[in-house]
């Protein structure tokens, strides 16, 4: 072993660039805009952030057509700035962007219960995310027909789409990102060879707007309110070195451009504030769309293009992954065919399967950065009616959509996540306390006590809650609250989400219920259980002690038990809570099916191949379970059996969800083969993986909807497979598999407890491994049977070789 | 054109709830027409027709199978007749249509000597100079407005006095002032309505009446049960034939269109066998010493390409192109079933007969009822597959992208050229790549996709037989796309095509062959290997069906590399297979036509292998595949 401690500082070019980027912006930890307000110029940097092309090119997808308008959610190419966002189609004769934004929600707070006692669940009342605008820009004789060589690519470390075809000597190209600096989305129209660019720009509401010529500039504009009172706006500007730009109507024609820059901006007037209605009513949209609109547009094409690359770059360039070389034939596909030469070959392309992660990090850095967290679909909408409202799921979605931040360098997109937890908790806890109790509940205390808060099934942005109530969602919440500061050891933060703990664990407290169960050994004992709860989302409607509660809760004690430590508050409390957790139950294993009980009987009450693994939260995220002593063998036996009975074809997150149950069980293997089905391309039937990258859930035969939790959890369980940690403890190559085992490398992998790892491995072993502590102070590290221990200071970091 | 009074259900052998509705409708509207129609009884049976002609041609065409069975029809001649497919412009497709104001006086109404003398003028104005010749008049100039048939005193069919106030010679005199040739129309048999209680005397047969040509039990004929059968054991039957031929040849027409015939035109059965009359018809032809060009119709039995062969110029493979809608046509009704027709086809065309792909209605636009890539893929697939060329459209009034299409030269000598009909060089799924050897070496290669949304397609030089570079050209938008290494990948849009010159600069692919017949094969399930005359070595492996698999091992190569493997197999008709290497999980991948199951045929696949030994698995899955004859690897990816 070969301890070395070194200063802060790494010598890698690719984290050299990130550091003199974010200097250069001052952007990196800046996070940016609470909602759709005027914001500070943006910093722009003196000297150009663009890739070499050689360097851009490991980051990019690309495809030799383009995507079809009746087919945007499989086809378009996704951008975004954390709110807006847009999928593009960049067909030569008219590129077309459906563009979201994330606070752009009907419904409401959603507080008069049904009969049953739960949620309404519809548009009007609980509400749904839905579509800003659709933007188009029409080339005037750009037939795709008549275009050679067409190719467009998504460059994941710069956050671009880029489209290119040869047109009678002529080679156009276009660009189009979505800004963080600039609040505006962005698409420049260029050619090489003489050629020049006719068309129309057309803006359109998506809810019957009109859109209307305003005073100034070239700029197209609309604005309207939902009839919850949500304002919105989105305006259109372009510009052009030479031609003509000008208003016809309520369009921008152009004629003659060499060059042509379009800019549209937009928003609503949300604000994360519950004690103001959820709005902010100084707000103007429509007027603030056009300024920011125009205030882009004066700059040139270039300064917007490096602004943003600067700013794009300083979050993609904090991991780097290298699972091995792909072979010069897979390399000339593009990567649709890829993926489908993947699947017809089983063949392992191991550039492709690291792709999947980046852009899973290109999605999270596009869709969840100061405003409100990503729901099932992020900013990504083809219409507006997304299934389940595009709304946020809180009994596995929400949580899968932020499993990747921490591990993948991406901590500031966690944010968002918090963020709204902490802008709901006046509501949650409001209509907790009003109506959980209420006597048609079927999930009510039967104590008939109520505090704290917890949540619905679904929840929507102005604190209301949807479908059926969720009891141990609060639990999950924090769960994932919690990991953040674990990875973080960000003081701050966790001061900032105690009182969501808080809450949370008074929830619970008022909640329990004692009970005597009698052990294997025949002893009985008094246990606290959860009441009645529905285990997401099978079997009995209500059942007392569930697992997935048992877990939940046993982790949440945990965790404000830590919390409480660390911030040096209310021993009193903390004792309290810690002599409940002792006293909960915690399930066994079933005599009849050998599995970790789901329920507190040893039947199987639900689907054997379910899709959520809920009752195995202890095994992942959670990490109760696990292979090694410290886990009684007949329980992790029993999880084992569990795993293995739900069996190895679902679809999107639930494969993801059972493939970072297989790396925590180090069975590569199959943790592989989970990530390579999620990667069956999806043309029309079945689940798998969209043109685009998107994944695809078949909801009903011929029709697939986009599900982005999967786009996270896949890429969160092969750094899983890369990398284990708890605090205090982490494995290296825990569950790597033959295909990437030949040589590779990842950077950037945020270790919980403090710390950022890089790795490197050649014939499966790990040959070096730096660790810097981004807080952490010190922990094991296990690779290849051995274990070390290092210690740090936060900033300081460590190589270890030779392991 | 299938005569509206007996209509068939368009599409009844590719049965949908969105055909069948379509079906009704067009059934509800004939049977307003004709209340005689036995439109129902059509209906039902139409869709059991193609199954047993298929199953009968097969030793038929077995028989005649060779390496490149390109077969000389009887016909040529010193006429010239068809020696290269015909160009024009055909009234049906106006007729058939919804399109508002085309049909004022009921529908069918458009043909009338006007409008045909119009399309006249507009034909020799704008497109005879590119090679479109001939005027052809289908249904319907023996009919009044409402659809009532007319005859002389001799049984056979008298222009409508309204619709053709001059006479068909007339007509013909005008087209033939023009420069160009006139064309004509019957349906197969002697229509009901001239049979005159067997009373009508045959025209120059003085023994001869109605009665005396027909059946005894008047038992009915053609696609529609329009007509009685004619009974050629009886000799006055030829001489109605000849009868009528005389009058088409007195007129001076130059083109007969003999419509309904069987086996085909949904029907099959001793009843519906016209071969005899289309044998009568080519004898009465010659027998007037006037070149008339004979064109049978519609959905001919392969079965008989023989026999259509020998004793005419054009056959057509399918059903109409027309929808009988707002539009002329329409993409789903039925132009893109072409592109799963026409490969069973494509040995029996050549100099003298050729496969009739029917109209091209890509002139008009929106009356067309066609996207501009849907017009350009139309008409890419008739010229590689060297179909008759004639419009439906309305000739005054071609858009300027119409203009272009129908006048492009480049692809008007694809059609015309020497080179074989075309065939698909990969599996026929959305998107596919067809292809031919031209006679200078070069290729003419042409990329569809037939899906709903854009699709790139690549055209593998491998699967013509080459590596290295080659010079393309693109026929559709004029221009040379310089050299392309290996292969061309192109974004297409929705329905779209491209149509390429591709002139080999490299080598030779080299390739290593792999019989399927290989004894150290791993054969699952009910496969099988069969004797096969048109395979290499004799032999294929068969009866891969329901989870039968055939494995081809030890297939060699030096590299890793994903490679083009090009299959030889027999199938009578489309059948899919799922292609695999080792343990891919493979594509199911629908193989077009051979034609019948005594040819073999050829399409590439692509297929990663590694370094050493690999095993290629094809496995019918739960369906029925091809016959498989072998494989050609090759030695370099």
């Amino acid at each position: 072993m070969d301890i070395q401690h070194t200063e802060a500082s790494d010598d890698r070019p690719s984290r050299r660039g990130f550091l003199s980027l974010a200097a250069a912006t001052g952007a990196a930890a800046a996070l940016g805009l609470p909602a759709f307000t005027a914001s500070a110029a943006p910093l722009r940097p003196t000297a150009s952030p663009l890739l070499s092309a050689a360097d851009a090119a490991r980051n990019q997808l690309w495809w030799r057509t383009p995507g079809s308008a009746d087919s945007m959610i499989q086809q378009g190419l996704p951008v975004g700035n954390g709110r807006l966002g847009a999928l593009a189609g960049n067909d030569p004769a008219g590129e077309l962007l459906m563009i979201s934004d994330a606070t752009l929600w009907t419904g409401g707070a959603n507080d008069t219960l049904q009969d049953d006692g739960q949620f309404p669940y519809g548009r009007a009342d609980f509400g749904s995310l839905t579509l800003l605008a659709r933007l188009t820009v029409e080339m005037d004789g750009h037939d795709l027909g008549a275009a050679d060589g067409y190719r467009r690519t998504l460059d994941l470390a710069q956050g671009l789409v880029t489209a290119s075809y040869r047109l009678a000597g002529t080679t156009y190209q276009r660009q189009i990102f979505a800004s963080h600096p600039d609040d505006a989305i962005v698409l420049h129209f260029s050619q090489q060879g003489g050629g020049t660019h006719t068309g129309t720009i057309r803006l359109a509401g998506t809810h019957g707007e009109t859109t209307t010529a305003s005073g100034a500039g070239p700029c197209v504009s609309f604005g309207a309110s939902f009839a919850n009172g949500l304002k919105y706006g989105a305006a259109v500007t372009a510009r052009s070195s030479t031609g003509k730009v000008a208003v016809d109507g309520a369009s921008i024609s152009f004629s003659g451009c060499e060059d042509l820059t379009v800019v549209v901006s937009g928003g609503t007037d949300y604000a994360p504030d519950a004690a103001a209605g959820f709005r902010d009513p100084a707000l103007d949209p429509e007027r603030l769309a056009r300024t920011k609109a125009l205030a882009a547009a004066a700059h040139s094409a270039d300064t917007l293009l490096h602004t943003h690359v600067a700013d794009f770059r300083a979050l993609s360039g904090r991991l780097d992954i290298d699972l091995g070389t792909s072979s010069p034939a897979q390399r000339a596909l593009d990567t649709w065919e890829r993926l489908q030469a993947r699947y017809r070959d089983d063949v392992p392309d191991p550039e492709l399967e690291a792709a999947y992660l980046r852009f899973g990090r290109y999605l999270m850095i596009s869709g969840s950065r100061g405003s409100l967290p990503m729901g099932l679909q992020g900013p990504w909408l083809d219409g507006n009616d997304p299934d389940w409202m595009g709304d946020y799921h809180t009994d596995i979605n929400i949580q899968m959509n932020y499993w990747m931040a921490d591990r993948a360098g991406l901590s500031d997109c966690f944010d968002a996540f918090a963020d709204y937890c902490l802008a709901q908790l006046p509501s949650w806890t409001d209509i907790t306390r009003r109506l959980f109790n209420t006597s048609t509940n079927r999930y009510r205390n039967s104590s008939g006590r109520i505090a704290g808060w917890t949540v619905a099934i679904s929840t929507n942005p102005y604190g209301g809650g949807g479908w059926w109530w969720h009891p141990a969602g609060n639990a999950w919440l924090c769960q994932s609250l919690f990991e953040h500061y674990e990875y973080t050891q960000d003081r701050a933060y966790l001061e900032k989400i105690l009182p969501l703990l808080e809450g949370a664990v008074e929830f619970w407290e008022a909640r329990l219920l004692t009970t005597t169960v009698t052990d294997a050994s025949g002893a009985e004992r008094e246990v606290l259980i959860a009441d009645s709860d529905w285990s997401p989302e099978q079997g009995p409607l209500d059942a007392k002690g569930i697992t997935y509660a048992q877990e939940l809760v046993w982790n949440l004690f945990g965790n404000y038990h830590t919390a409480t430590e660390v911030l040096g508050r209310d021993s009193a409390h903390r004792a309290a809570v810690d002599a409940l957790r002792e006293r909960l139950y915690l399930p066994v294993v079933s005599p009849k099916t050998g599995w970790l009980e789901e329920w507190m009987s040893p039947d199987n009450l639900g689907e054997t191949t379910h899709r959520h693994l809920s009752p195995l939260i202890g095994l992942f995220p959670g990490d109760r379970i696990r292979p090694d002593d410290s886990t009684p063998k007949d329980i992790l036996d029993g999880a084992t059996a569990l795993l293995t009975a739900r069996g190895m074809n679902s679809y999107g997150w639930s494969n993801a969800w059972r493939s970072l149950c297989w790396a925590r069980l180090k069975d590569a293997d199959r943790a592989y083969q989970l990530v390579v089905t999620n990667l069956k391309p999806w043309a029309g039937d079945g689940n798998g993986t969209a043109l685009n990258l998107f994944d695809i859930y078949q909801v009903e035969p011929g029709r697939g909807i986009f599900q982005i939790d999967a786009n996270f959890g896949t890429p969160a369980a092969i750094v899983e497979m890369l990398l284990y940690s708890r605090p205090g403890h982490v494995e290296l190559l825990p569950a790597l598999p033959d295909a990437w085992a030949a040589s590779g490398s990842v950077s950037g992998v945020g270790v919980r407890g403090g710390f950022v790892a890089d790795v490197r491995w050649r014939g499966g072993r790990v040959t070096e491994a730096t660790f810097r502590s981004v807080g952490g102070r010190s922990t094991t590290v296990v690779a290849g049977g051995r274990t070390r221990h290092i210690s740090l200071m936060p900033g300081e970091s460590t190589t270890l070789r030779n392991l | 054109m299938r005569s509206p009074s007996y209509p068939t259900p368009h599409g009844a052998h590719t049965p949908s709830v969105r055909r069948a509705m379509r079906t009704v409708a067009v059934l509800a509207t004939a049977a307003a027409l004709a209340a005689a129609a036995p439109a129902a009884g059509a209906a039902a049976q139409a869709g059991a027709a193609s199954p047993a002609g298929t199953t009968a041609s097969a030793t038929t065409a077995a028989a005649t199978a060779s390496a490149a069975p390109v077969r000389a029809a009887s016909t040529p001649g010193a006429s010239g007749i068809a020696a290269k497919p015909y160009m024009g412009w055909s009234s049906w497709s106006m007729q058939s249509s919804k399109y508002p104001g085309l049909n004022p006086d009921g529908d069918y109404s458009y043909l009338t000597e006007a409008n045909v003398l119009k399309q006249t003028d507009a034909l020799a104005a704008k497109l005879k100079p590119y090679g479109y010749d001939y005027v052809n008049i289908d249904a319907g100039w023996w009919r009044d407005n409402t659809w009532k048939p007319e005859f002389d005193q001799y049984a056979r069919q008298t222009p409508d006095p309204v619709r053709f106030p001059h006479g068909m010679a007339s007509v013909a005199d005008h087209i033939h002032a023009k420069g160009l040739k006139a064309g004509i129309y019957l349906p197969v048999g002697l229509e009901k309505e001239g049979y005159a209680d067997g009373k009508a005397p045959i025209w120059h047969a003085p023994d001869c009446t109605t009665a005396d040509i027909v059946y005894p039990d008047l038992r009915t004929t053609n696609g529609w049960d329009s007509a009685y059968k004619l009974d050629f054991s009886r000799p006055c039957a030829q001489k109605y034939i000849d009868s009528q031929a005389q009058m088409f040849a007195d007129w001076g027409y130059d083109f007969l269109k003999l419509d309904g015939v069987g086996p085909g035109s949904f029907k099959t059965g001793d009843n519906y066998d016209n071969v005899p009359d289309v044998a009568a018809w080519h004898q009465a032809i010659a027998a007037t010493g006037r070149p008339i060009h004979l064109e049978l119709s519609w959905s001919l039995d392969i079965g008989h390409a023989a026999d259509w062969q020998k004793y005419s110029n054009g056959w057509r493979i399918d059903t109409d192109v027309e929808c009988y809608c707002d539009t002329l046509v329409s993409w789903e009704n039925s132009v893109n079933d072409r592109w799963n027709d026409a490969p069973a086809w494509s040995h029996e065309a050549g100099p003298g007969g050729w496969n009739d792909l029917d109209a091209i209605d890509v002139g008009n636009g929106d009356m067309d009822g066609l996207t501009k890539a849907e017009r350009q893929s139309y008409l890419t697939l008739w010229a590689i597959n060297k179909s008759p060329l004639f419009t439906g459209d309305d000739i005054t009034r071609l858009d300027d992208y119409g203009l272009s299409l129908l006048t492009n030269r480049d692809v008007i000598a694809v059609d015309q050229s020497d080179a074989p009909v075309a065939r698909p060089v990969t599996p026929v799924g959305d998107q596919q790549v067809w292809a031919t050897g031209n006679s200078d070496g070069s290729y003419t290669v042409a990329l569809f996709n037939l899906g709903s949304a854009p699709a790139s397609v690549t055209a593998h030089w491998a699967s013509l037989g080459f590596t290295g570079n080659a010079a393309v050209r693109d026929l559709w938008n004029k221009e040379s796309l310089g050299t392309h290494k290996d292969q061309i990948t192109e974004a297409l849009p929705a329905h779209g095509s491209r149509l390429f010159t591709v002139r080999p600069g490299g080598s030779p692919l080299a390739t290593t062959t792999y019989e399927a017949e290989a004894p150290d094969n791993t054969l699952t399930g009910n496969a099988s290997v069969a004797t096969c005359d048109a395979c290499s070595g004799g032999k294929k492996v068969g009866n891969l069906y329901v989870g039968s698999k055939l494995g081809i091992n030890d297939v060699r190569v030096k590299k890793a590399g994903i490679y083009t493997v090009r299959v030889s197999y027999v199938s009578g008709d489309p059948r899919s297979v799922t292609v695999y290497s080792n343990s891919g999980n493979g594509t199911s991948l629908p193989f077009p036509a051979t034609g019948d199951w005594g040819t073999a045929d050829t399409v590439s696949v692509q297929l990663a292998l590694k370094a050493g030994t690999n095993t290629i698995t094809f496995d019918s899955g739960d369906g029925y595949a091809p016959d498989i004859d072998k494989i050609d690897v090759p030695r370099s990816a």
